[in-house]
């Protein structure tokens, strides 16, 4: 990957980084997290994923645990499992339709937002944020392959 | 054994994982790159301000100053401030406590509040994590130029906020009491004695109480003040009235103890020396 491709990569996810949080502080009242960023790194890791490997996925975790302020190394573990499970299974997921695939990422999110929970809402932990999360997640994977696109269209990722 | 449409072998994409596993690992279990952490918080703080201060708000004042607002919006700024000033003041005259330190030490004199207070602004408060997790913090810069250190005490008009951790000479961080590593030592009016931790919900504290060690009766609406047994808050400072109470068990109950003081109430802050 470029030097410039990387870069650029890194400002995309600090600010789907962002839009998560502001969108998250209107959200949180309905018991929903939103996982832009999550989500399209998975759809970028299942477009290329001799490109965006587990380094890249460890990379971008690190800035957004930075970004947000929380344990280090938080997104960027639970970013390399993520990317490591689409390598394992990237030929099985190939088989898959649109839907299944948008399916299987809201899965992804719903595990995602639950070890993120258990770890940083400890305390108030609840399976309604989960539950509302995976189906935020699956009406936002809807969106996120125009999205990611029409944002990486001038690169080669 | 899957195949995999990335080169790299699966042992490095494994021990990626576990590298990342063992730094997340150290940061929850021991804090290790708090010091990384604290860097790019005041170094991004920093930059906010700078660019704030020295770009935009010149660029944002001179249009204004095109319709002759800029020294009225000063005025109220200042204006402003004072208030907020003021508003701690008066919530420190009428909690004399509060400057008392606390259990161990003498009665500080009143008419010495200018001295003992030290004004704070936010400069940064990520009030996502304020609502949605555990963690709640921060960020301030004092007002005038002294030095803030750790375990001091943060008030603001309504009482008392939490306590101070030192960054650097322009910039602290405060953990709020409703923060879940955050514990302030509590009493109610009839001498009974807890250690109240953040719920990381705002505006919640929390005590277990172990029915065993004794007969203690709790409702709704009881007032808790601060014991001062920690010596870092003063004591007999009201702190919050029980909103709730939980049964854990035959032998155990939660309080819940919802604070007076609302962190968002004001950007302005004072800090006890």
């Amino acid at each position: 990957m470029k030097i410039s491709e990387f870069a650029f990569l890194t400002v995309i996810f600090v600010a789907f980084s962002t839009i998560d949080l502001k969108v998250n502080a209107f959200l949180f009242d309905y018991l929903i997290i939103s996982n832009f960023t999550y989500l399209f790194l998975c759809y970028l890791s299942f477009r290329n994923p001799q490109k965006i490997n587990s380094f890249f996925g460890a990379y971008i975790g690190l800035m957004i645990d930075l970004h947000q302020n929380i344990f280090f190394g938080l997104h960027a573990s639970l970013f390399t499992l993520t990317i490591l499970i689409i390598n394992y299974n990237y030929f099985r997921l190939r088989m898959f339709s649109s839907l299944q695939i948008t399916i299987a990422f809201s899965f992804f999110v719903g595990f995602f937002v639950g070890f993120k929970s258990i770890l940083l809402a400890t305390m108030n932990f609840q399976y309604l944020v989960v539950f509302l999360s995976f189906f935020f997640a699956f009406i936002s994977y809807l969106l996120i392959p125009s999205i990611g696109k029409f944002l990486i269209q001038k690169t080669n990722i | 054994m899957a195949r995999l449409p990335d080169k790299s072998s699966r042992f490095i994409l494994i021990s990626v994982f576990v590298f990342c596993s063992s730094f997340l690992f150290l940061d929850f279990r021991f804090n290790t790159f708090k010091p990384i952490q604290d860097f790019y918080n005041s170094s991004s703080i920093f930059i906010k301000v700078f660019s704030k201060q020295v770009i935009f708000s010149p660029i944002y004042n001179s249009a204004s100053s095109l319709v002759n607002s800029r020294s009225i919006k000063e005025e109220n700024e200042k204006l402003k401030a004072e208030l907020n000033y003021q508003l701690i003041k008066n919530y420190i005259v009428s909690n004399k406590s509060i400057i008392n330190k606390n259990i161990f030490f003498g009665e500080v004199d009143i008419k010495k509040i200018n001295s003992l207070l030290i004004p704070s602004k936010v400069v940064s408060f990520d009030v996502n994590q304020y609502f949605c997790c555990d963690k709640h913090r921060i960020f301030l810069m004092p007002e005038i130029e002294d030095n803030v250190n750790s375990f001091k005490v943060l008030i603001n008009s309504e009482g008392i906020i939490g306590q101070t951790v030192k960054i650097n000479k322009n910039l602290f961080e405060a953990i709020l009491l409703s923060d879940k590593d955050h514990i302030i030592p509590i009493q109610d009016e009839n001498n009974f004695y807890c250690e109240a931790k953040g719920l990381g919900v705002p505006k919640k504290i929390f005590c277990d109480i172990d029915l065993t060690l004794g007969a203690n009766s709790f409702e709704e609406n009881q007032r808790f003040l601060t014991s001062g047994l920690g010596g870092v808050f003063p004591k007999g400072v009201e702190i919050g009235n029980i909103s709730e109470i939980k049964e854990l068990s035959n032998r155990e109950v939660r309080i819940i103890i919802e604070l007076i003081a609302d962190p968002l109430s004001s950007n302005f802050f004072g800090v006890l020396k």
